[in-house]
């Protein structure tokens, strides 16, 4: 909202007080000052000066050396103009100026040999206009030494404040200076009304009849005959622009000046357009179709509260008007509309009609039903002024639920103890009377305020605490220098998340933050996907129901920068539908924190050390058993391993616990990959963190060092190529005691001397005892009835025996 | 006898000193430890003593010889290092096999600083659901429906129930609905905004909120530890100011603005958070007696913190995580 320190100037003096104090007090009361475009600032430096000497350059034909006069001292200017001569009095921009139209600080400069300090503007220069003909040329009565800011009469400050919602009372100029009059206790002064009213009664031209109480509670009416259509006087024109406002003609700009000046939307309606010379407030029927203002056709709901006269609709009521009875160059007679319509109501039709006007943002915020009738005379007023109008006598005002202020009480023991200071009284007091809150009663203890119309925003003691703060300050209250903690269970339920970070990053990965919202494509891929409701893209139109797209799509736009080898995780939420399509309560959805790694790329590439070395299953196999192990989740997790592709694997392995699948993962299939135009391979691996933390894994436990040797034993077998690893392990531990204790398989090859179908596995198992050392004889029957068993299990031939 | 010894000694002790290559250690020892050499020849010596001085010098021969022949030893083997080390090439000037340690995300590691921060003033850390009811979104935090307040956030609802969370304050109402004060805790996490994505949004972002309810909880204590926590993260001589504002669930209300001065630049006010005392009416929805309890909250963005604190520009690129981006954290 646009706010003219000038135009504010009507209701207080202030002076006195700087527009950086103004800024900062406003600010820190609650209007955020969103920007401050000081008009002068921009002719900072341009004043009149008085051409006291034309001279010609002596190496440039068409430049001239000048002797300017700022008032007080002599300058050398080169000027290049053709009309410039001696005597004239120009606008002349010194040193330092920043010329508007130009956009560059004015140096000194050296022109074809000759300093020039400052320049003799043209209009393009200083943004007047696109005029480049020469300098101006002032009047002879024109003060030499002025601020050109003053001959253009650009002496405004213009605040952009950014009002919050609950600040209704602020968005106006008289809003606005009640707030400078508390903060900084001067007196506010509201515009006298007087009005020559003529003997003819409003009841005689108009009628004016409420069918729908509860939206419009108060509507008041007030007719203005015989006026004479014009373009608006200068003042007027001047407030309305310098706030950004486009002048239309007399009577518009009458309506749009009050709204701006006491917050009072208003409305003026041709009298003679409305049938009847009639205002009914009411309902009309659904899919009603009504032009409003800007031409365009609206669908009205049932609910939507209109202004009509006895034929029809001729508003949105605190919207917009209509077409069909908007004033014109040919009007002669108007009707000023100043009501006060509930806020709900008047937020709902213009929401769904995505239509928000200087009316409805202050209507849905809440008007004051009690200076409608002051802002219809302060309308009949100044068109009576400026438009020559005769204004009937009285008013017609539909008021029939009085609407009573609130009383709030102030405990004065209550804002200690939510403020944490103390402040006195009085002048507290003193604040509320300057807001306009009328005391009702008061004792030591607490005080009793009536509450104006105007502030919405305050019903509670609360309400009134939050007063005392923004208009005294927050720099007021101290800041505590200790706090005292209680002993409360401390709970951190991102450690787990934390924990996971530090160990994938020590493995090498770099942490990935993707976007949870996908294109229904992609979101759909892996399951049934939560759709929201009007997104900016379709692009993001489903929440996610899996980490893999948002991976994928950043692998791919990392190969397209070259950067192809990676080792990525993410930790996200994932959702999903669990049966139908409606979400009805927190049943109908499954919302769940995932982990997804992935590598891509070469885990070596053209090194010294080693040859080019792609990344491949097991390096990831390797990250997801460490980060198991190091949890101590592996021991409660059972695999399976499925060779078949399925929608996102070529192939892949689950980790249960229990039932559950808990992990997923494996290496990505080329189809899927080519979606994201990847052309290289992908292995990933996907965790539901909330089923993983769902195993009590209890604290790690601590075993005794061993104090005894360990020994080992080797073998290699050869046996069928598609026999499983696992299987093999599985039947060593069968085979074994207690005492083996480790199985490592350290080679495994295939080659022709083998035989065809056949590959060759080589373990190392480690034996010991945590109680005593072990003998010769134990070791090798234990070794040697795993030998027998893996032979006649799995028909393997010992090798080397 | 004794004069004759100490003499080789020195002797041996000085051509020690000069021996550096190995055919001067050779000259040496074949000086002093070959059969005719100048301690062999002593005990030659000794063997013509009269009778009575044998025990005497027979001692001091044997424990002489001992620290000649250690001493030897001893240069023999720096002699043979040092020719070692004269023998072999080793590069080391060339580069070691590649290892990485990784990152957490610039986000997690200033969502961790921060967490870090009041974890130290003795706050839980809690997180809660993405996909959020109205209910704990807005109503219960004091946001009446079709009240313009809610235009403050673009909300991707989902229908009229349900919708991403607008912010991490319904981790707060669940707190506040599971709990008894007091109740002293952060909470992080992801939130959405339905708006259009440019360098200065996304339609999602981080937050931290926090919340403090017990029996004297005054606007005096937000506001210092809300100055200790600014001074923890933007340094001891942080300029701030307290500025009051609006938010629904909080009375009052007020935004902390910070003192941003780039370098060369012209300095200017930068909100970092938001905060106050919570709202009567939001205590009142959760079961808390308010009039008995006070709390405050606050909450901040986390992606702002880290684009200020890091001078980046543009917050999509917290979210395209192109390797050049990620390894620079």
């Amino acid at each position: 909202m646009k706010i003219s320190l000038n135009w504010i100037k009507d209701y207080i003096n202030l002076n006195d007080i700087s527009v950086d104090e103004i800024v900062e007090k406003l600010t820190t009361s609650g209007l955020e000052i969103e920007e401050v475009i000081d008009e002068a600032k921009n002719f900072e430096n341009i004043v009149i000066g008085f051409v006291k000497e034309v001279k010609k350059h002596p190496n440039a034909d068409k430049l001239s050396l000048c002797i300017v006069n700022d008032g007080q001292e002599d300058f050398h200017v080169v000027c290049g103009a053709p009309n410039v001569a001696e005597g004239q009095k120009a606008v002349f921009a010194k040193v330092g100026a920043e010329l508007p139209g130009a956009g560059f600080k004015l140096k000194k400069a050296k022109i074809r040999g000759e300093f020039s300090f400052g320049m003799l503007c043209a209009e393009d220069e200083l943004g007047l206009s696109n005029n480049h003909d020469g300098i101006i040329v002032l009047d002879e009565s024109a003060e030499v030494g002025k601020p050109f800011s003053e001959v253009l009469n650009k002496n405004d400050v213009i605040l952009d404040i950014a009002v919050t919602p609950n600040r209704a009372d602020a968005l106006s100029h008289i809003g606005v200076a009640r707030d400078l009059a508390a903060l900084f206790d001067r007196e506010l002064v509201l515009p006298e009304i007087k009005l020559q009213e003529n003997e003819k009664e409003v009841g005689e031209l108009a009628k004016v009849i409420v069918e729908n109480e509860i939206d419009c509670p108060r509507y008041v009416a007030k007719v203005v005959t015989d006026i004479e259509i014009a373009e608006s006087p200068e003042w007027l024109k001047k407030k309305l622009l310098s706030i950004d406002l486009r002048p239309i003609n007399n009577i518009v700009d009458v309506t749009n000046f009050v709204l701006h000046e006491f917050g009072q939307p208003l409305h003026a309606f041709d009298l003679d357009l409305l049938a009847d010379k009639t205002i009914v407030v009411k309902n009309v029927e659904r899919n009603t179709k009504f032009t409003t203002l800007d031409a365009k056709e609206r669908i009205l709901e049932e609910t939507d509260l209109m202004i009509c006269d006895a034929e029809k609709p001729v508003a949105i009521a605190g919207v917009m008007g209509g077409e069909n009875s908007e004033v014109t160059e040919n009007t002669k007679n108007i009707l000023i509309e100043s009501a006060f319509f509930r806020p709900s109501a008047i937020r709902k039709t213009s929401k769904r009609l995505g239509l928000s006007t200087d009316a409805s943002f202050r209507f849905e915020r809440g008007c004051n039903p009690e200076i409608t009738i002051q802002a219809a005379n302060r309308v009949a007023q100044l068109i009576s002024e400026i438009a020559k109008g005769k204004i009937a006598k009285g008013e017609l005002d539909i008021y029939p639920n009085k609407i009573e202020p609130k009383v709030v009480a102030l405990r004065f023991s209550r804002l200690n103890k939510v403020l944490g200071f103390e402040v006195a009284k009085d002048e507290v007091l003193g604040m509320f009377k300057k807001l306009q809150f009328q005391l009702v009663e008061s004792d030591e203890n607490k005080s009793s305020f009536e509450v104006p119309l105007f502030r919405h925003d305050i019903e509670r003691e609360i309400d009134l605490i939050e007063e005392v703060a923004r208009i005294f300050g927050f720099a007021r209250i101290p800041a505590v220098e200790k706090i005292s903690v209680a002993l409360e269970e401390k709970i951190d339920q991102t450690k787990f998340d934390f924990k996971l970070r530090r160990q994938l990053t020590g493995l090498g990965y770099y942490e990935i933050i993707t976007n949870s919202l996908l294109n229904e494509d992609n979101a759909g891929y892996f399951d049934n996907p939560i759709s929201v409701l009007s997104p900016q893209t379709i692009e993001m139109s489903h929440a996610r129901t899996s980490l893999i797209p948002g991976m994928l799509q950043t692998i791919s736009r990392n190969i397209r920068v070259k950067e192809k080898n990676l080792k990525l995780f993410e930790i996200g939420h994932v959702f999903k539908l669990n049966n139908g399509n409606e979400v009805n309560s927190f049943d109908d959805i499954t919302e769940n924190e995932h982990l997804l790694i992935a590598v891509t790329g070469k885990k070596f590439e053209s090194v010294w050390y080693d040859e080019d070395t792609k990344f491949d299953f097991y390096d990831l196999v390797g990250t997801v058993d460490e980060i198991l192990k190091k949890n101590s989740f592996d021991k409660y997790l059972s695999d399976n391993y499925i060779l078949d592709e399925d929608k996102v694997f070529d192939f892949h392995i689950e980790k249960k616990f229990k039932k559950e699948v808990v992990i997923v993962g494996g290496k990505v299939k080329k189809k899927l990959l080519s979606k994201y135009e990847i052309d290289q391979d992908v292995f990933l691996f996907d965790f539901n963190l909330d089923l993983l933390q769902k195993i009590n894994t209890g604290e790690p436990a601590y075993h005794d060092l061993l104090k005894f040797p360990k020994v080992v034993r080797d073998f290699a077998f050869i046996l069928d190529k598609n026999i499983l690893y696992i299987d093999v392990v599985s039947e060593i531990k069968k085979g074994s005691s207690k005492l083996l204790k480790k199985i490592k398989l350290f080679d495994i090859f295939e080659s022709e001397s083998l035989g065809a179908g056949k590959k060759s596995m080589a373990f190392q198992l480690e034996y010991y005892d945590e109680a005593r050392t072990l003998t010769e004889e134990e070791i090798e029957k234990d070794f040697w009835n795993v030998i027998e068993r893996i032979k006649s299990k799995f028909n393997a031939e010992l090798r080397g025996s | 006898m004794e004069q004759k010894i100490k003499d080789i000694i020195s002797a041996f002790e000085k051509d020690l000193s000069d021996v550096d290559n190995p055919q001067s250690l050779e000259d040496l020892r074949i000086k002093y430890f070959s059969r005719n050499g100048l301690l062999s020849n002593l005990f030659e010596d000794f063997k013509n003593l009269p009778k009575e001085e044998k025990p005497k010098y027979g001692q001091l021969l044997n424990i002489t010889k001992k620290e000649a022949q250690e001493k030897f030893e001893q240069l023999k083997k720096n002699l043979a290092n040092n020719l070692d080390t004269q023998k072999r090439f080793v590069d080391l000037s060339l580069p070691g096999r590649e290892q990485t340690i990784g990152s957490e995300h610039i986000i997690s590691q200033t969502i961790d600083n921060i967490s870090s921060i009041f974890k130290g003033l003795g706050f839980s850390v809690y997180v809660g659901p993405e996909l959020e009811s109205d209910e704990n979104n807005f109503e219960s935090l004091n946001f009446p429906p079709d009240h313009p307040a809610r235009d403050m956030q673009d909300t991707f609802f989902i229908n009229d129930k349900f919708l991403l969370r607008t912010h991490t304050s319904p981790v707060q109402i669940r707190l506040m609905k599971e709990k008894k004060p007091p109740i002293r805790a952060i909470m992080p996490g992801k939130v959405y905004r339905n708006e259009a994505i440019s360098a200065k949004s996304y339609c999602l972002f981080h937050q931290i909120e926090g919340l403090y309810i017990d029996t004297d909880v005054t606007f005096a204590e937000l506001k210092g530890t809300l100055v200790y926590f600014a001074k923890k993260l933007y340094g001891q001589n942080v300029k701030y100011r307290f500025r009051s504002s609006f938010f629904p669930f909080t009375e009052p209300s007020a935004e902390v603005d910070i003192w941003w001065q780039p370098k060369g630049k012209e300095g200017r006010w930068l909100e970092i958070l938001g905060c106050g005392m919570v709202d009567p009416n939001v205590l009142d929805n959760v079961g808390i007696d308010s009039e008995k309890y006070t709390g405050y909250a606050f909450g901040m963005g986390v992606e702002r913190m880290a684009l200020l604190k890091y001078g980046i520009s543009d917050i999509r690129l917290f979210f395209d995580n192109d390797y050049r981006f990620l390894q620079q954290f």
